[in-house]
């Protein structure tokens, strides 16, 4: 399944900072993830990719521990993390930006940001992380005062993936970054992680938008019914037909 | 007294019971805030801490309202039995979470609040049972001082004691939630409790101390029932719990400034209904606005989200 | 993925609890088979009819007598609480406006000056002329106990009506308030309206009952023996209510309100049902109370009543009528004849150990305590009660989820699945200039769209762009701010979600939307509401045309679940919950056919389905569209759209941006953009180069 290509980028893959061993979940008698494996390498941006209710978000809950394997590990900077509540995993460094963002309605940006530092209490640190916002997202400086339920989807996203950012997270968690945005603000969102990343944190990524997703990502997993199908570096995924068909819409030889 | 003097005097009562209740309310709708539970035990509790400072004060050596003391002794013994009673009360509603409430947590429909229910009448019966039915007259070391205003009516001095008191303790919650970094967490979790836990908030933590805040606001509202009535019974957490109740859906549940108006208007109501329509109508005026209220303007006064989804 | 609605498995009993229970299962057992059945109900009624001959104490007839009264409001409370879901903590005002109206119309409590218009009243036995001291003399109302049974029942449903019209839409909790405030108003009017009801002094000289000459009087067997009937006639009125297109209605509503009502459940009509039917029971029930009694005071109408019978609902098993009565008639026996005796033999053991607590304990003054004490305990640890409402069948392995269908029935799917003649050359469903904001935010921005009949027309867009709320706003689930929808010509704009159902237009939901514990043909069946009529009253007489009605719908819901093959058809007594994904979006789909739509609205039908399954559904909805079903589909997997369907819509931020066959689409720029973002060039290129 893999060309010789893909055997040697996986050999030089970094050091894993996330993986899924075998993690099987159940939603009462529902077998949601089967067995499943990933890896996140450290500095890396991963992608999961697949159509609704095949357990992508399922995995995003498993990592953020709302959601506990029956079976298998979840192993984080060398720690097996199974047990561990939500609250540590984002003190010890996971950073979810949730789908639909889940900013809190009645706060102002600037409160939304500062939530987003709520493990932390070096303040001097936090302000230069404030500032590290700004910097990547200008448009939310200017909406500081303003109450974060009446901000547009994109501007919400961007000060979902500030909050994430506060917490100085080494891993950050996104789910479905592409939904309800136009095209253009997509394009903006995808520069501005590939950015972070760039920054230094490593990015687990989970998308409907297979292109978006695989043009900034490193590696790439297929789910489908909470298997994964098919796994590779972005750019063999790219090239694979089966996610072309799928996912990217026919576009060869029609 | 004139009539003007009339009206003066029950606005005054009616302030009064105001702050009570809006104690009683506050206490209720920030529960109801963050976990979305309707606490039916929550006024039970507010009678247990009526009874908490009851035997605090006795153990101190007050006995009725023979003994009254002025100034700093007054104030020292006034503290002493709200830290009894908001301490025993706080305990008292952090375990009623832990072990009744929270192993029903996400449980769907009103299993919890049928558990509140049941618990209810097992706080009330435990003090009939243990007490007695007949009403148990306060311990109360406030002097009856009282200031004439406007020629008739009279203001006193409980009853600034007691404003005060409510203001200060309402006001300490103001800031507690607004400016500390537990209050933003319980903003937070209100809002959005998802969201809560992915910013790191330790959500169980923050339920603890929500139901420890307001359980003491009760047990504080309990001291001050027993103070300005000179009485407490089993009986007073049913007869007030519909009062602060209303005051709550009036302000708007889980909005906390809500309840405090809320508060002031149940209590004026009472006062002012008693006076000039009959007593024995009162229960029913306020009832029937708890009705009109949930029927046309579920979100309260000033609340926030309507309370219809299915 | 969708979040199924299972309740979470119980919290764990203590010990002591797990032993007692393993001589239950075994009763439970010998009870629930169906040969043993009708015996067991036969031995309790020849020892009830007994009763009063085995034991003479005139006390404890009157106590058991008391008791089947208590057990006719659980009865009553059930229906509300139990079949309907909603929670009623006020119940005891229907009791006190059975009793009143009774009551006050018995007694001498009202006695208005006589005059002309009285006299036809008095030929028909309701009144009486008492002229005391000569003179004009006064009304003695008289009216007969037979009589106001059943009136004293209406009235209290009446009442219902009243109470639940403006209330019943509230949700669960505030429900539940509003309802505890009406229980406090009825007895607080009661005992300031003395005119009528002798305020908080209560009633008296209410009018016993005589039946052929035979004066009831302050014996209690006579009561006993009408308590007797009057139950055995409600514990009937109940068991057909609840196996019935009515029962069936109230669970779906139970379950699942908005569901329900995309079902072609009318919520509303329903739940005023639910409300007045349970009223009505506590009304005549109220009436036998006073007359055996022969007083009413407010007292006994409390909330601390209401929450007794909420109690012994809870105790009993809510929804199961033999659980209500069981615990209804364990909670007030308990109290009148064993609660005495045991405090004794807990004093006793009190000076035997020298406790002082146990020597001053009285059980019977703590009886609320007890209420409380059970309460939270049933609630922590055996939430369904004593009787629970249903047996749960158990779950399939794996593999026998997943047989394969059958081919046999080909010819059965050829046949029409709705009995309506469409013009096939008008469109069928016409979209005008459909708008819905949210805030700020536009979901839906003028869409205009016009479908032919027989055709399946596929909506594809990206996440966000108001595919679900264009759904919502066809099917009356949201109100649109403009335009118009029309369904055969007819404006269907902005009815409500059941109307829509009538009118021909089904749908499922994006996650999942069961009744997670009804069986599989229980869900379908619910889908036969909007085509069945029988009423409260033909389900209680279920007269052949009901028999005839239940039938068809039976046929219908297992002819459209074959349609699946061997999925759901060995699957139907399975409860929902149970089966595997692929089945749940499959039941989903044969729910909303069962309701002969001639539109249906599919919403992500093969989501989560792998592509042997998706092939295997496309398919299916490919013959739906044989069988006269137009077929509108939101779908997120470009093959199945591309294979089946014969127009595609492309959605993006609330606004139509293409409409063509799969090929245009396929070539339209404006849709890879929205669809594909910026390496659109890459894959062209690629596409070209290739």
């Amino acid at each position: 399944m893999h060309t010789s290509v893909e055997q040697q980028t996986l050999l030089q893959r970094r050091p894993p900072l996330l993986e899924f061993k075998g993690v099987n979940t159940y939603y009462g008698e529902l077998h949601v993830l089967k067995g499943v494996d990933y890896r996140v390498g450290q500095g890396e941006i991963v992608c999961l990719l697949g159509g609704n209710a095949c357990g992508k978000s399922t995995t995003m809950k498993t990592i953020l521990g709302i959601v506990t394997p029956k079976s298998g590990e979840v192993v984080y900077a060398g720690e097996t993390i199974n047990k561990l509540a939500t609250a540590d995993r984002v003190k010890r460094g996971i950073a979810p930006v949730p789908e639909a963002r889940r900013l809190f309605p009645r706060m102002t940006v600037l409160e939304n940001l500062e939530m987003g530092a709520f493990t932390r209490n070096d303040t001097a640190e936090i302000e230069a992380d404030k500032e590290r916002v700004f910097g990547l997202f200008p448009r939310i400086k200017e909406r500081l005062k303003q109450v974060a339920g009446t901000l547009s989807g994109g501007e919400q996203q961007m000060v979902a993936m500030g909050r994430a950012l506060m917490a100085r997270p080494k891993l950050l968690c996104m789910d479905e970054p592409s939904m309800g945005l136009a095209p253009s603000v997509v394009e903006q969102v995808f520069d501005i992680i590939q950015e972070i990343n760039r920054q230094g944190t490593s990015i687990f990524m989970v998308e409907q938008n297979a292109n978006m997703a695989l043009s900034i990502a490193d590696y790439g997993y297929v789910l489908q019914t909470g298997v994964v199908v098919l796994e590779g570096s972005a750019q063999s995924l790219r090239d694979n037909e089966m996610v072309q068909q799928a996912y990217l819409g026919e576009m060869k030889a029609q | 007294m004139t009539a003007w003097d009339v009206f003066l005097q029950q606005v005054i009562n009616g302030v009064s019971l105001g702050a009570m209740y809006s104690l009683l309310a506050l206490g209720f709708t920030m529960v109801y805030g963050i976990i979305e539970l309707i606490n039916f035990a929550h006024f039970n509790v507010f009678m247990m801490g009526s009874f908490f400072a009851l035997w605090a004060l006795q153990a101190m050596g007050f006995v009725g309202q023979s003994h009254i003391l002025y100034g700093l002794p007054l104030a020292g013994v006034l503290l002493l039995a709200l830290l009894a009673t908001m301490l025993g009360s706080g305990v008292l509603g952090v375990a009623i979470e832990r072990f009744t409430l929270r192993p029903l947590r996400g449980v769907r429909g009103t299993a919890p609040m049928i558990t509140t229910i049941g618990l209810s009448f097992i706080l009330y019966n435990i003090i009939l049972l243990g007490a007695g039915a007949d009403s148990k007259n306060y311990a109360n070391p406030l002097p009856n001082t009282a200031w004439m205003i406007s020629g008739g009516a009279t203001l006193r001095l409980r009853e600034v004691l007691l404003w005060v008191v409510s203001l200060l303790l309402m006001l300490g919650l103001h800031y507690f939630v607004r400016f500390t970094k537990m209050g933003k967490a319980m903003q937070a979790t209100a809002q959005d409790q998802e969201a809560a836990r992915m910013v790191g908030i330790d959500v169980d933590k923050v339920v603890v101390i929500t139901f420890f805040l307001g359980s003491a606001l009760a047990g504080a509202a309990g001291l001050i029932f027993g103070l300005y009535y000179n009485y407490t019974s089993y009986i007073i957490g049913y007869q007030a719990g519909l009062r602060a109740f209303t005051a709550a859906v009036l302000g708007g549940i889980g909005n906390i400034p809500g309840a405090m108006l809320g508060g002031v208007i149940i209590g004026l109501i009472e006062s002012l209904g008693g006076q000039y329509i009959a007593v024995r109508w009162t229960d029913v005026i306020i009832f029937s606005l708890l009705v009109l209220v949930l029927v046309f303007r579920p979100t309260g006064l000033i609340g926030r989200a309507a309370p219809t989804r299915s | 993925m969708p979040e199924p609605h299972l309740e979470p498995s119980e919290t764990t009993p203590p010990a002591a609890m797990i032993r007692l229970h393993s001589w239950i299962p075994a009763i439970r057992d010998r009870a629930k088979s169906e040969r043993f059945r009708p015996w067991l109900y036969g031995l309790i009624l020849l020892f009830a009819l007994a009763f009063p001959y085995i034991d003479g104490n005139e006390g404890d007839i009157d106590s058991a007598a008391n008791a089947l009264a208590y057990a006719m409001l659980a009865l009553g409370l059930n229906i509300v609480v139990g079949f309907a879901g909603l929670l009623d903590l006020g119940y005891a005002a229907f009791f006190a406006i059975g009793a009143y109206t009774y009551g006050a119309f018995s007694s001498y409590q009202m006695q208005p000056e006589w005059s002309s218009f009285w006299v036809p009243l008095q030929w028909l036995g309701l009144v009486q002329h008492l002229t005391p001291d000569g003179g004009i003399g006064t009304v003695h109302f008289a009216v007969s106990f037979w009589l106001m049974i059943p009136v004293s029942a209406l009235v209290a449903a009446c009442f219902g009506v009243v109470f639940g019209a403006p209330t019943l839409r509230l949700k669960g909790d505030y429900l539940a308030i509003v309802t505890l405030g009406f229980g406090e108003i009825v007895p607080i009017v009661a005992r300031n309206w003395p005119y009528v009801t002798n305020g908080a002094q209560g009633l008296s000289g209410v009018t016993t009952p005589k039946l052929f000459g035979y004066d009831f009087s302050v014996l209690s067997t006579p009561y006993y023996y009408l308590g007797l009937v009057m139950i055995v006639f409600l514990i009937f009125v109940s068991t057909r209510l609840k196996h019935s297109r009515i029962g069936r209605a109230w669970l779906a509503i139970r379950e699942d309100e908005i569901a329900a009502e995309a079902m072609g459940v009318n919520r509303t009509r329903l739940k005023l049902l639910a409300f007045a039917i349970g009223a009505s029971f506590a009304g005549s029930t109220g009436t036998f109370f006073v007359a055996k009694l022969q007083t009413a005071s407010p007292e006994m109408f409390m909330f601390p009543v209401s929450v007794m019978l909420l109690v012994m609902i809870v105790l009993g098993g809510i929804g199961s009528v033999a659980g209500v009565v069981v615990g209804a008639l364990v909670l007030q026996l308990l109290q009148s004849w064993f609660l005495q005796d045991l405090t004794q033999w807990i004093h006793a053991l009190g000076n035997l150990t020298g406790i002082v607590f146990l020597q001053q304990l009285d059980l019977v003054q703590s009886i609320e305590l007890i209420f409380g004490i059970i309460l939270v305990f049933m609630m922590l640890y055996r939430r369904q009660g004593i009787i629970p409402e249903r047996a749960a069948v158990t779950a399939l392995s794996y593999d026998e989820q997943n047989a394969m269908p059958s081919r046999r029935s080909i010819e059965a799917r050829l046949a029409p699945l709705h009995r309506r003649t469409i013009d096939p050359s008008k469109p069928i469903l016409e979209i005008k200039d459909l708008a819905k904001s949210f805030g700020g935010i536009h979901a839906v921005a003028g869409i205009d769209l016009s479908v032919m009949p027989g055709t399946i027309v596929g909506i594809i867009g990206p996440n966000g762009s108001g595919k679900t709320t264009f759904f919502n706003l066809i099917t009356g689930l949201t109100d649109p701010d403009r335009g118009k929808i029309l369904l055969e010509g007819e404006d269907i704009t902005g009815l409500k979600p059941h109307r829509v159902v009538e009118k021909g237009i089904a749908r499922t939901f994006q996650n999942l939307r069961l009744f997670s514990n009804m069986t599989v043909l229980e869900n379908a069946l619910v889908g036969t509401h909007t085509r069945t009529s029988t009423g409260a009253i033909g389900a209680v007489l279920r007269l052949p045309r009901t028999r005839r009605e239940e039938t068809a719908a039976r046929d219908r819901a297992l002819e459209i679940l074959r349609i699946f093959g061997n999925r759901l058809i060995p699957r139907v007594q399975h409860l929902a919950h149970s089966l595997s994904y692929a089945n749940r979006r499959r039941l989903e789909i044969a729910r909303a056919l069962v309701s002969e739509p001639v539109v249906v609205l599919l919403d992500e039908p093969t989501a989560g389905m792998n592509p042997t399954e998706t092939l295997e559904l496309s398919d299916q909805i490919r013959s739906l569209r044989d069988r006269g079903v137009t077929v509108l589909m939101i779908e997120h997997k470009l093959a199945v759209v591309n294979e089946i369907a014969d127009k595609v819509v492309v959605l993006d931020h609330g606004e139509k941006i293409a409409e063509g066959t799969p090929k245009e689409i396929h070539s339209n720029k404006e849709v890879l953009r929205a669809y594909l973002g910026r390496t659109t060039d890459a894959i062209a290129e690629a596409a070209t180069a290739s």
